[in-house]
């Protein structure tokens, strides 16, 4: 019987390739672009952890400092005095490698005296023949990097490394190459730059300073005793903390940015899900007779059941392997994306390999499979429920269908309901408000063929007085087999929402930020040292060009900035101590605190201003106080402000120059913000401040307008990956809508037989089934506009805010709105033109004889 | 020369920071070949040192400082000391300087991290009654006050382990060692009680027979010396005898060279004696292995290898790596009538450092000039075994 049962499925499937094949490349895209975020995530997950690993070491605590870091004498102290003997010196930073565009060294400045209990990586092979270690250690401008990344590079021994530090160029000649014998090593290694401790802080500009001090603690009581032996030692502002929490607090940086990623991801594959749904409904409701005979026969419930699950399984089955290649092929070119956007906006990271775990492929195969199964449950149902009797009479599914329609719809409203509430009651947590995201959307595609009813209802008037008797045919049609018709526009709908959401929520940002550059550029003139994380400027410019600069002609008044990241127990804070020039208050919009109070009191007091994301991330109001280590030790400042920004997730904390100066021992400027005199061209001007820079330094002198163009290209950058996660979904959701069209009018070919045969032109036919499918097209973008609309507000108004923690303001862009619904009618027809063609053409006798 | 330790130390410092082993286990980093031939570690650097090649005239306090022109040099202590109740132990603790750079290649750098020179410094002690042999060793470049050396005050010390006096003209006041590792600690008064014994001719002591292999070896054969001892929760007050060896040079190795013994005996007739040999790979005794023998009044004689023989007794086999060392000897000074038996304290004192070799407190028992005598001292062997650094850098041993 089985054998029989499955012979039938496969003889069905063959005949209606053209939907199975829709639906396994429906299945097939959702689960690749899925696995496709999973691997780019986890491919940058993984190079972190391995750079951090490489750079940490074995070191299980970390002893760091303020801007300048920790004095040299900390760690002759430590050693002497302290008679703390597992202590490893670091002096690093990320450089430029100029010759490279695009590449970035990590200069790991080491005491090889001291290193092996910390970085056995870099022991763990041969050295070569030539290798000078002689030279590295008494050469200045001497460095060591991993064979196979100077390889790549077409670089020997002997040859010269340019790059950049903060604004100048410098040569490394390369004394020796690196070449561990495992592969995990190897990757450890490919982006250092592994010099000694004098030379990098020659090369770095940090005379008397460490980076850190590396430290190894034993676990238990003699390991905290030697933690306060360590503490009593360190000097007010610097302290010991653990690698793994440091690691951690970076870590956590780009969590929410991934979550969001995955997210999207998974809005693909519910398209997708919805594709298997759809073509699973159809293919029972297409083989009711079919499946009523076989009951008669005496097939069991249970094996109609498993034969729809069955097929389901194996559609869903091949799709999804067919997903995971196309996701690992996606995945390439995504976590290049991802990348990119993590280095704009957290840190510098390269990804140099794909991690292609069984996890992640796993999780791609469960969730494709499982999807599929899931998708296929209620019409599995439904084949194997449906007494046989009954499944003869094919109308009476669509009488179902439109009786259990306002069921259908009060269970929407619940589904609908507990979304909106999961999002009430998720507070900060984010996966429980995408789930009820989800939800939401799921509410609505179940409130989908009545509210299509209703819509038709509506149109019907309008719809026979432009058609007739063909036009009225139009609608009702779509009513008559609602069981088909409203699964195919819940699936245009959803896939359309889902743009006009995303589409809002990029808009919305976008301008927002727009109009924040605007009001918060306010200088003429911006001069920065090149950053290498976009959004972020810790490193300092020459004091020397700041005094050349500043004291240039037309220039009526200069702001300083000084960036840099405060880190302590209290996790890592990015701080920025101001110079400001009066005029220059108007930049700031506070969403907290009156300008006029928080001016006097933020200039000459211990009191910061903090930005939005801050605030939310902190749970910090007004006049609280926060605290922050400072060269004088930890101190407390009070909050007097909270600004907008959309500069940084992490947050912001402003204080005034003064107040830093009171603070801390450092005198480092990390970009000036230059007026001009009235009646100077600023153009002119950034040309002298060029001129004046010379080429010694590389330093941005930027107008307004270009810092503010530069900004948005950053913008448009970090927001490219969620761009494509959006086209590559709308595709997804054009593949649905074609194979649900497609199939639904296929299937319509008895009927538009008998049509043909009461006299209809080929001409009519193709303009009824035209009307039609843009009919449904056109019900599913109104349907999607107001759906859209509210995913965008969840997106904006919850996600964003869960997520970054700022207030976007909302900008709903009519021309979105119509781009939808021109999407949906558009994809609608061209789904109808294939079948309108065939049906047009086949002999109407041809076509009454069904199957 | 004294001790062929601190000659390797330039070459395990060449290969050691190539491997970024410094601070590692001795016996990996000693597995993987050198790859500087002997001639490229020795030879071609050489241009620029001062070279110990003529007779020189010693300055004290000066001498007891560094000497920078040369390219290595130690301070050399080693001694038998008992506790009140008479438990023994023997120490050593050493620095070695070797110098990265000629003199005049040397570039200025701005860091306080640059550095010419590198100190390894060796810390053991032989605790007899219990059979438990303590061995560390430190590495680090002398920068930034981790490691270094001064005549006036004189000072040498990497990190926390130094050696400081009051050095007078000829003969030092005291000085002061202290040396703290793990759970062991030696805090240790020396006063000389005789005065500095030049080697050699006139402290120019002959290695080769090239100008040149040569170093200027001096040493304090007698130090009183009292402190304490700690051993995890024990102390100890202990009394008893030290040496001191400083030698300085720049090349003195021979390629034929396969390793050296050295003894130094204090007797408790005052006399001092010391005597090596340098073994050569053909099996055959240097003849220019020599000797120094101190009388009770200060007054020393040199030794040639003609005037001494020393005979293997008995030998060791170490746990570690199955090298066999010589464990027990008789030494003949006929021209003295001097015979002694040496034993060592303990069997196992084999340093398990950057360079393996054994170092270790031991026994005499004899006879001179018909008087039976006993004595303590020190004994070092080196370029024994398969894959000892003497034998991986001065040529396969057969």
């Amino acid at each position: 019987m089985s054998r029989l049962l499955w012979r039938s499925s496969r003889r069905y499937l063959r005949q209606h390739v053209w939907q199975a094949g829709l639906a396994l490349l429906g299945v097939a895209l959702g689960v690749a672009v899925v696995v496709a975020i999973d691997v780019a995530n986890e491919s940058a997950r993984r190079a972190f952890v391995l750079a951090t690993q490489s750079i940490v070491g074995r070191a299980t605590h970390q002893i760091v400092g303020g801007p300048n870091g920790v004095s040299e004498e900390v760690y002759r102290r430590l050693r002497l005095t302290g008679k703390v003997r597992a202590l490893a010196p670091v002096v690093e930073s990320d450089v430029a490698a100029t010759d490279y565009p695009g590449r970035i060294f990590h200069v790991l400045g080491v005491d090889a005296f001291a290193e092996a209990p910390f970085r056995p990586y870099l022991s763990s092979g041969g050295t070569a023949p030539d290798n000078d270690f002689l030279a590295f250690l008494t050469q200045p401008a001497t460095g060591l990097i991993a064979a196979d990344t100077a390889r790549q590079l077409g670089l020997d021994i002997g040859d010269r490394l340019s790059i950049r530090v903060g604004t100048q160029h410098q040569f490394i000649t390369l004394v020796g190459l690196l070449d561990p014998n495992d592969s995990s090593s190897a990757s450890a290694v490919e982006n250092l730059l592994i010099t000694d401790i004098a030379t990098a802080q020659e090369i770095l500009g940090l005379g008397g300073q460490l980076s850190r001090i590396d430290v190894r603690v034993p676990e238990g009581e003699a390991g905290q005793k030697l933690l306060a032996t360590i503490r009593q030692l360190l000097p007010a502002g610097v302290e010991v903390l653990s690698s793994r929490g440091r690691s951690q607090a970076i870590e956590q940086m780009t969590r929410a940015f991934q979550l969001n990623l995955t997210a999207l991801s998974l809005l693909a594959l519910i398209v997708g899900v919805f594709l298997i749904y759809n073509t699973m409904t159809f293919s029972v409701v297409q083989r009711r007779g079919l499946l009523g005979l076989l009951r008669i026969q005496g097939v069991t419930r249970r094996e109609i059941f498993l034969l729809v699950l069955g097929e389901a399984v194996l559609i869903g089955g091949v799709g999804t392997v067919g997903g995971l290649g196309l996701g690992i092929l996606l995945s390439q070119g995504l976590v290049q994306l991802v990348t990119r956007t993590i280095t704009d906006l957290y840190f510098v990271l390269t990804v140099r390999e794909l991690v292609l775990t069984p996890v992640v492929l796993g999780k791609g195969m469960v969730l494709g499979i499982g999807a599929s199964l899931l998708a296929a449950l209620r019409p599995a149902w439904e084949a194997a429920t449906t007494p046989p009797r009954v499944t003869l009479q094919r109308s009476s599914l669509e009488t179902r269908a439109r009786q259990t329609a306002p069921r259908t719809m009060f269970l929407g409203l619940l589904v609908l309901a507990a979304g909106l509430g999961g999002l009430w009651i998720s507070g900060t947590n984010l996966l429980l408000s995408f789930v009820s995201l989800f939800g939401v959307l799921l509410g609505c595609v179940l409130m989908t063929p009545l509210t299509t009813v209703g819509c038709i209802r509506l149109l019907q008037p309008v719809l026979s007085a432009w058609g007739g008797t063909l036009g009225r045919l139009c609608g009702r049609s779509v009513v008559a087999t609602l069981s088909r018709t409203a699964v195919a526009i819940a699936a245009l709908m959803v896939a359309v929402s889902v743009t006009v959401g995303v589409g809002i929520m990029v808009q919305s940002f976008r301008q927002t930020v727009v109009r924040w550059l605007e009001s918060s550029l306010h200088a003429d003139v911006y001069i920065a040292p090149p950053s290498l994380i976009a959004r972020r400027s810790d490193s300092t410019l020459d004091p020397a060009l700041v005094q050349r600069l500043a004291s240039a002609p037309d220039i009526a008044r200069v702001n300083t900035y000084r960036g840099l990241q405060v880190e302590s127990r209290l996790g890592l804070t990015q701080l920025v101590a101001l110079d400001l020039a009066e005029r220059s208050y108007d930049a700031f919009t506070f969403i907290a605190g009156e300008p006029q109070a928080i001016w006097p009191t933020f200039q000459n007091e211990a009191a910061v201003i903090i930005s939005e994301p801050y605030a939310y991330r902190h749970e910090l109001s007004l006049n609280d106080t926060l605290q922050l280590r400072t060269d004088r030790g930890v101190h407390s400042f009070r909050v007097v402000g909270i600004f907008t920004d959309y500069g940084s997730d992490q947050g912001i904390v402003m204080m005034s120059r003064y107040t830093y100066d009171q603070w801390w021992q450092d005198t480092k400027i990390s970009s000036l913000g230059v007026y001009a005199e009235p009646n100077v061209d600023v153009d002119r001007l950034v040309e002298s401040l060029r001129r004046l820079a010379g080429a010694e330094h590389e330093v941005l002198i930027r107008s307004n307008r270009t810092l503010r163009e530069a900004s948005l290209k950053i913008f448009d950058r970090t927001f490219t990956i969620t761009t494509v996660l959006h086209l590559l979904t709308t595709v997804v959701a054009f593949v649905g809508v074609l194979s649900a069209l497609m199939a639904l009018q296929l299937e319509r070919a008895r009927e538009l037989g008998v049509l043909r045969a009461t006299g209809c032109t080929p001409g009519q036919i193709w303009g009824l089934m035209t009307s039609q499918t843009g009919l449904m097209g056109l019900i599913a973008g109104l349907l999607a506009v107001p759906v859209g609309v509210g995913l965008a507000l969840i997106l904006v108004l919850v996600i964003n805010r869960r997520s970054f923690g700022w207030t976007l303001q909302i900008e709903i862009a009519p021309e979105i709105l119509v781009q939808a619904i021109g999407m949906a009618v558009v994809a609608a027809l061209l789904a109808g033109l294939y079948p309108a063609l065939r049906m047009a053409r086949t002999s109407p006798a041809l076509a009454l004889r069904e199957e | 020369m004294r001790r062929i330790v601190g000659i390797l130390l330039l070459v395990a410092v060449l290969v050691g920071v190539g491997q970024w082993y410094l601070a590692g286990q001795a016996s990996d980093y000693i597995a993987a070949e050198p790859r500087l031939s002997l001639s490229q570690a020795l030879g071609g650097e050489l241009a620029g040192f001062a070279r110990a090649d003529r007779p020189r005239v010693f300055r004290f306090p000066d001498d007891h400082g560094p000497h920078p022109a040369y390219r290595t040099e130690w301070w050399y202590y080693t001694g038998n000391l008992k506790s009140a109740a008479g438990r023994h132990f023997g120490f050593q603790l050493t620095f070695f300087r070797t110098a990265l750079k000629a003199p005049t290649d040397r570039v200025g750098r701005t860091s306080a991290w640059g550095t010419q020179d590198v100190y390894m410094a060796h810390f053991a002690l032989s605790d007899v009654a219990a059979q438990r042999f303590h061995a560390f060793q430190r590495l680090s470049r002398a920068a930034l006050g981790l490691a270094g050396a001064s005549a006036a005050p004189f000072r040498v010390w990497l990190e926390d382990w130094s050696v400081t006096g009051e050095m007078a003209a000829e003969r030092p006041v005291s000085m002061q060692l202290s040396a703290e590792e793990q759970d062991v600690a030696l805090d240790l008064r020396l006063r000389s009680e005789k005065p500095i014994v030049l080697h050699g001719r006139n402290g120019l002591s002959q290695k080769g027979a090239a100008a040149g292999q040569a170093s200027y070896y001096y040493s304090l054969t007698r130090l009183r010396s009292d402190g304490v001892i700690r051993l995890g929760a024990e102390e100890f007050q202990v009394q008893g005898l030290s040496w001191m060896d400083r030698e300085w040079s720049t090349s003195v190795l021979s390629e034929a060279l396969q390793g050296w013994d050295w003894f130094a005996i204090q007797l408790t007739d005052g006399q001092e004696l010391i005597v090596y040999q340098i073994r050569q790979q053909s099996g055959d005794i240097h003849p220019l292995s020599s000797g120094t023998l101190v009388a009770a009044d200060g007054t020393s004689q040199a030794l040639t290898s003609a005037d001494f023989q020393i005979e293997v007794l008995r030998t060791w086999r170490s746990p570690a790596d199955g090298t066999v060392y010589p464990a027990k000897w008789r030494l003949r000074i006929p021209g003295e009538a001097i015979e002694l038996t040496i034993t060592p304290y303990m069997a196992d004192q084999e340093m398990h450092t950057l360079i393996r070799y054994w170092e270790g407190a031991v026994r005499a028992q004899g006879t001179a000039q018909g008087r039976s005598l006993a004595g303590d001292g020190y004994v070092e062997l080196t370029g024994y075994g398969e894959k000892k650094a003497g034998s991986a850098v001065f040529g396969r041993m057969s």
